[in-house]
């Protein structure tokens, strides 16, 4: 059929070269429509269901199939603009080092390990096809009050390395700073008049009281409460918080990263938690199959964290503690997470600020001479995810797996390599 | 004092006869009201201290907010609305030691003005509440301490779309709030307020999460629908308190018509020079007067010329005149107010911004130097002046479009005339779906959720389902996108597509990709905040308009071809002629531009973008075809008379429902396909429609009358700026017929 451009006001017809030139009619000059309208049109007319009132008289409110099209077509328009808005932008390595502001405020992503990413999806989805979650990650289906949910459980070797008790006590009670109300100065004459501790403040008139209070939080290893008191004259990131971890044992150290759909206000996929033994790194991760397993692994979660665990994360403090927060409460369900929790990143900063280029995980990795087998970037699990969701091919979900699972064991090595670090 | 001014203006060897009507609103005595049960005793003791007796409207609306009824407080500015919904709040914080409230104002500025008022009222009753602001400009390390502490919160819409999504973090605030206090509600109408509409559901569903149920108190300036309004606005029954007890003085109206240039009588003196004059006439007399301009840079303009001839007559007068505007520093801002109420300062020369209630004293003299845009807005701008049982004068000086000039013709029509409707559109598909998708983001959506959406839920559950964007699971419908919605939903624009202004990687507004069409083609002069931008490009992949700033001393008007096609009609009336209700497909083809100094035209240039089409809601006229061929007989264009009818009747909508004329588009032809028959259609210029031809579609008759009254009292002889010209026209107002317009509006209204 030859394209024809009619003029629906007087009938012209026109060429698309035409059209393409002026899209106005030759003879009326009012406006040429496109292709699809005109051709609705002259079908509107002929059949003779047009304008001249065959259709009944339809209430604005009740006429459902045309609110029912415009809702479908603002549908579409919002998911365009939603996949638009991507949670990261790609750079090459030059314009990152052009642009170093780009580091702090962007999700970055270097060209290079996208397009890497991208191969292993497609190795990962060739090889895993119609291939079953059970036959492909080992795990089990538990079941509670909020549903169910995938579980994965492992063990790996690994290294943990933390003060002991004995010496983190002394180092703590050997810094007269602590108290507040002492500083530098006052600690020097302090220490001059025969006070090397806290514990021999205890006998001091005047810093008796807070000087025992002190003790008392040290004796009832309270990490959490020790860890505020500290907050108000350390930066959060000063090493003797990170001495705080003598205090606990190592079984009970829980290990804890999350993926999601995004940076907030977007399902949690997967939880994962690390226990610790002296040798050994248990890990655990609670996989959603789909976005109805949320509610379930994340009450799991809550369950498994009881309140003598002491926390370890990545940027936990301000992500992904309030982000299970976040979620808990989107699924209406009461639960307050208070744990002492140590965020290595904020050690991380202080300790390879100046050795390392930036402080994303996979860098310090690099640094700590760490390999990992399949590995893809943090930013592009949302897009795994919805890959593995569209197609049900669990191989991208490998990948996510995998990732969380180095990132757990990461961290309990960089754990014990600061406080190496901070001892030698 | 008023009436001897008027008398030396109307003296004046330079008088013109600009004094078209003079109305005398008569004084009128406080009438006080008593209270059901008396206010606890530390409130009453503060009533006492400051001699504050209640008005009899205040007391109506405290009981009434005492008997658990949500209220809508209708009454002009400065009668002590805020004394109103204080009393009750500060009541139930005293008697619950945990009750908390919320503050929702349109602006930061006026958030911050009654932070010091409510600050004051706790200092004065030794109640505590903590109150504070919490907004985009709370520092983040005291963000915490608020949601934890505060017990009276100030806000703004913007605001509340943001935090809902972090409820969790609001608990102890949200679970014991107990009023929601939405002040100066008026300003909600239109895009903006359809979307805050939502925004409030939005709170209220999660409220109802915490088991809350707050009351709900409305202030709004008089508007003609305070029920509707306040009840489309929350989704909540309302009690309506409307009859103004306060004391008010003798206040003199006056219309002031600039006058015509010449004995041709087409062009009228310039408004800003009448303004100016004025108001250097007003400062002579030592009137303290406040000027209202409808833009930043008039106000800015007629400040420095009426500084420049008081120099020449006072240097120190020309020092107590000053502008305001948005854009000024706050304190700079604070700094003004307060001078105006010590009267240091004699005169300003405002933008709207001192049309919200900031608190600035009394006046003795309004000048509104052109029609502002609506009934409303000129009453609240009057009702600056004469508090109490002050005398005080309000002198509106026309401009020379068709609004103002048909007020200066039928003054009667201002006074008799009720306030224009307050228009809310919850059908709005695109609207009510992005803050469905909000929601969902907030708690999972429930089949029950109706209570909060009960307009298109369901439909819209589906559609989002269909995009992937929400999923079903056991506890609900589930938000599974990408993005963070909150973001995605701007509650200033239908949640559509947008063009992102930029000028040096920085962006400088978001225009909807209809606006961007007429506005920020390349090539065009765009005006931003009185500073003129260039448009080098326009993408319409990105959705990205690159702009340069240039000092032009031309301005640019975009040419276009509309077409109108009916894709679904909804009602129908009358027979001869016959009127149209429905949704309709607008496509708009925007071919050329046109670069003007003044009115000269410089040049022409071509625009090369595709045609635009989306869907809105429309009225139609069809006018039967013997009318044409009478007309044709007498000589005079049918096409021209059309043509002239659909502009007179756009100039004229403001009229009845609260609008700018520039979000209502239209079309005139002779033959439409769809109807077989000459058409005229008037639409909704935004994507799904925003309420306005259904507003205009009820009043039809009552359109016609106006328009036609506008068109035959004109003094032109074939048309003018103040009728039939429109300043938006795509076809350079060509052709246009005045006496066949005429000949067919009275048809129209027999």
């Amino acid at each position: 059929m030859p394209v024809v451009y009619a003029c629906k006001n007087c009938g012209t017809r026109h060429s698309k070269s035409h059209y393409a030139k002026s899209r106005l009619c030759k003879k009326c000059g009012r406006l040429l429509l496109s292709q699809f309208i005109t051709a609705r049109f002259n079908t509107e007319n002929s059949t003779g269901n047009n304008f001249s009132g065959k259709k009944p008289f339809q209430n604005r409110f009740s006429s459902i199939s045309a609110e029912y099209f415009s809702l479908q077509k603002a549908a579409k328009n919002l998911f365009y603009k939603t996949r638009n808005q991507k949670a990261y932008s790609l750079f090459s390595q030059n314009e990152l080092e052009k642009k170093p502001e780009t580091k702090e405020n962007q999700w970055w992503l270097l060209h290079i390990e996208h397009k890497n990413a991208q191969k292993l999806k497609k190795q990962l989805m060739k090889k895993y096809k119609k291939k079953s979650l059970e036959q492909t990650i080992p795990g089990k289906t538990i079941s509670n009050t909020h549903g169910d949910f995938y579980s994965i459980n492992e063990i790996s070797k690994s290294e943990f390395n933390k003060m002991d008790y004995r010496k983190c006590k002394k180092n703590l009670l050997s810094d007269l700073k602590i108290l507040s109300g002492i500083g530098p100065k006052r600690e020097f004459k302090l220490k001059k008049d025969g006070y090397s501790s806290i514990k021999a403040l205890e006998n001091h008139p005047l810093w008796k009281k807070s000087a025992s209070n002190f003790m008392n939080l040290i004796n009832k290893k309270e990490i959490g409460q020790l860890q505020s008191h500290l907050w108000k004259n350390h930066p959060k990131s000063h090493p003797l918080i990170h001495y705080l971890a003598g205090l606990n044992k190592t079984e009970n150290f829980a290990i804890v990263d999350i993926e999601t759909l995004g940076l907030s206000e977007r399902p949690i996929v997967l939880i994962g938690i690390a226990t610790l033994r002296k040798k050994a790194v248990h890990t655990s991760q609670l996989l959603m199959r789909s976005i109805s397993d949320e509610p379930a692994a994340i009450w799991a979660f809550t369950k498994k964290i009881h309140s003598h665990y002491s926390l370890i994360s990545y940027n936990g403090r301000s992500f992904d503690i309030p982000y299970i927060q976040q979620r808990l409460a989107y699924y209406g369900i009461d639960c307050q997470i208070n744990n002492p929790h140590f965020d290595l990143l904020h050690f991380t900063r202080r300790a390879l600020r100046h050795k390392l280029r930036n402080c994303r995980l996979e860098t310090v990795e690099e640094y700590l001479n760490i390999g990992r087998g399949i590995n893809i970037p943090g930013a592009l699990v949302p897009e795994f995810y919805q890959t593995y969701q569209q197609t049900g091919n669990v191989g991208p979900l490998v990948a996510i797996v995998e990732h969380n699972k180095q990132d757990l064991i990461t961290l309990a090595t960089l754990f014990s390599r600061l406080y190496e670090e901070w001892n030698s | 004092m008023i009436e001897k001014f008027i008398h030396r203006l109307t003296a004046d060897s330079s008088y013109k006869k600009q004094i078209v009507h003079k109305q005398i609103m008569p004084p009128q005595k406080p009438q006080f009201g008593t209270l059901d049960k008396p206010l606890p005793k530390i409130v009453q003791k503060y009533l006492l201290a400051n001699n504050i007796r209640l008005f009899s409207h205040q007391a109506e609306a405290i009981n009434k907010i005492r008997k658990n009824q949500n209220v809508v407080i209708v009454t002009p500015t400065a009668s002590g609305k805020t004394l109103t919904f204080n009393l009750p709040v500060f009541e139930v914080i005293h008697n619950d030691q945990n009750a908390t409230s919320l503050y929702l104002y349109p602006t930061k500025a006026l958030a911050n003005d009654q932070l010091k008022v409510i600050r004051d009222m706790e200092t004065q009753t030794g109640i505590k509440a903590n109150s504070n602001i919490y907004d985009g400009d709370t520092p983040k390390h005291l963000r915490p301490t608020i949601r934890n502490k505060s017990r009276i919160v100030l806000s703004n819409p913007y605001g509340i779309h943001y935090y809902l999504p972090w409820h969790y973090k609001w608990k102890r605030f949200l679970q014991n709030l107990k009023y929601i206090i939405i002040d100066e509600a008026h300003v909600y109408r239109g895009v903006f307020g359809s979307n805050v509409a939502m925004v409030i559901r939005r709170l209220l569903r999660i409220c109802k999460y915490y088991n809350s149920n707050p009351g709900i108190i409305i202030s709004s300036a008089t508007i003609a629908n305070p029920k509707e309004h306040a009840v489309k606005l929350t989704s909540k029954e309302f009690e309506v308190v409307s009859k103004d007890g306060a004391p008010k003085g003798k206040k003199t109206f006056i219309f002031w018509n600039p006058p015509y240039t010449d004995d041709s009588k087409v062009a009228r003196r310039s408004t800003h020079q009448e303004t100016k004059d004025l108001l250097v006439q007003s400062v002579l007399s030592d009137l303290q007067t406040l000027c209202f301009t409808t833009s930043r840079q008039m106000a800015e303009l007629i400040t420095r010329w009426t500084k420049e001839e008081l120099y020449r007559r006072s240097p120190l007068l020309s020092k107590k005149v000053t502008a305001y505007r948005a854009g000024y520093l706050p304190n700079e801002r604070r700094a003004i107010e307060n001078d105006l109420k010590n009267k240091n300062l004699i005169s300003v020369v405002s933008t709207n911004a001192l049309e919200l209630g900031i608190d600035i004293g009394t006046l003795d003299s309004i000048l509104i130097s052109g029609y502002p845009g609506s009934v409303i807005s000129t009453w609240q701008q009057a009702g600056r002046a004469g508090r109490n049982t002050k005398e005080s004068l309000v002198t509106l000086i026309a401009f020379q479009n068709p609004l103002d000039q048909y007020f200066m013709k039928y003054p009667q029509d201002f006074f008799e005339k009720k306030h224009e409707q307050a228009i809310i559109d919850l059908h709005n598909p695109y609207i009510t779906l992005g803050h469905v998708m909000c929601a969902s983001c907030e708690l999972p959506l429930r089949k029950n959720d109706n209570e909060y959406f009960p307009e298109l839920l369901v439909q819209s559950i589906i559609s989002l389902e269909e995009q992937n964007i929400i999923q079903k699971t056991p506890k609900g419908y589930v938000y599974s996108g990408l993005a963070r919605p909150t973001e995605v939903v701007n509650l200033k624009s239908i949640s559509n597509r947008n063009v992102t202004v930029t000028c040096d990687g920085k962006t400088l507004e978001v225009l909807s990709l209809n606006k961007a069409y007429d506005e920020a083609y390349q090539g065009a002069v765009l005006l931003h905040q009185a500073e003129t931008y260039i448009v080098e490009e326009l993408n319409l992949k990105t959705l990205i308009a690159k702009v340069r700033k240039e000092d032009v001393n031309y301005h640019t008007d975009s040419k276009k071809t509309v077409d109108v096609t009916i894709s679904e009609k909804i009602q129908e009336k009358g027979l001869k002629p016959k009127f149209g209700f429905g949704q309709l497909v607008v496509t708009e083809f925007y071919h050329e531009y046109i670069m003007k100094t003044y009115d000269q035209i410089i040049g022409r240039r071509p625009i090369d973008l595709p045609p635009i089409t989306f869907s809105t809601v429309g009225l139609w006229i069809l006018i039967p075809n013997d009318i044409g061929e009478i007309l044709n007989d007498k000589g005079l264009s049918f096409e021209g008379g059309l043509h002239a009818v659909e502009h007179a009747m756009i100039a004229i909508a403001p009229l009845f429902a609260m609008c700018d004329r520039r979000d209502i588009g239209g079309l005139s032809t002779t033959i439409h396909p769809d109807t077989g028959c000459s058409t005229i259609f008037i639409y909704d210029g935004f994507e799904g429609g925003i309420g306005i031809s259904e507003a205009l579609y009820s009043k039809i008759d009552q359109l016609f009358v106006k328009t036609l009254n506008l068109i035959k009292n004109c003094e032109c002889e074939n048309g003018c700026p103040s009728c039939i010209y429109s300043p938006k026209c795509g076809n350079e107002n060509e052709p246009l017929d005045k006496k066949a317009a005429l000949f067919i509006l009275e048809k129209l209204n027999n």
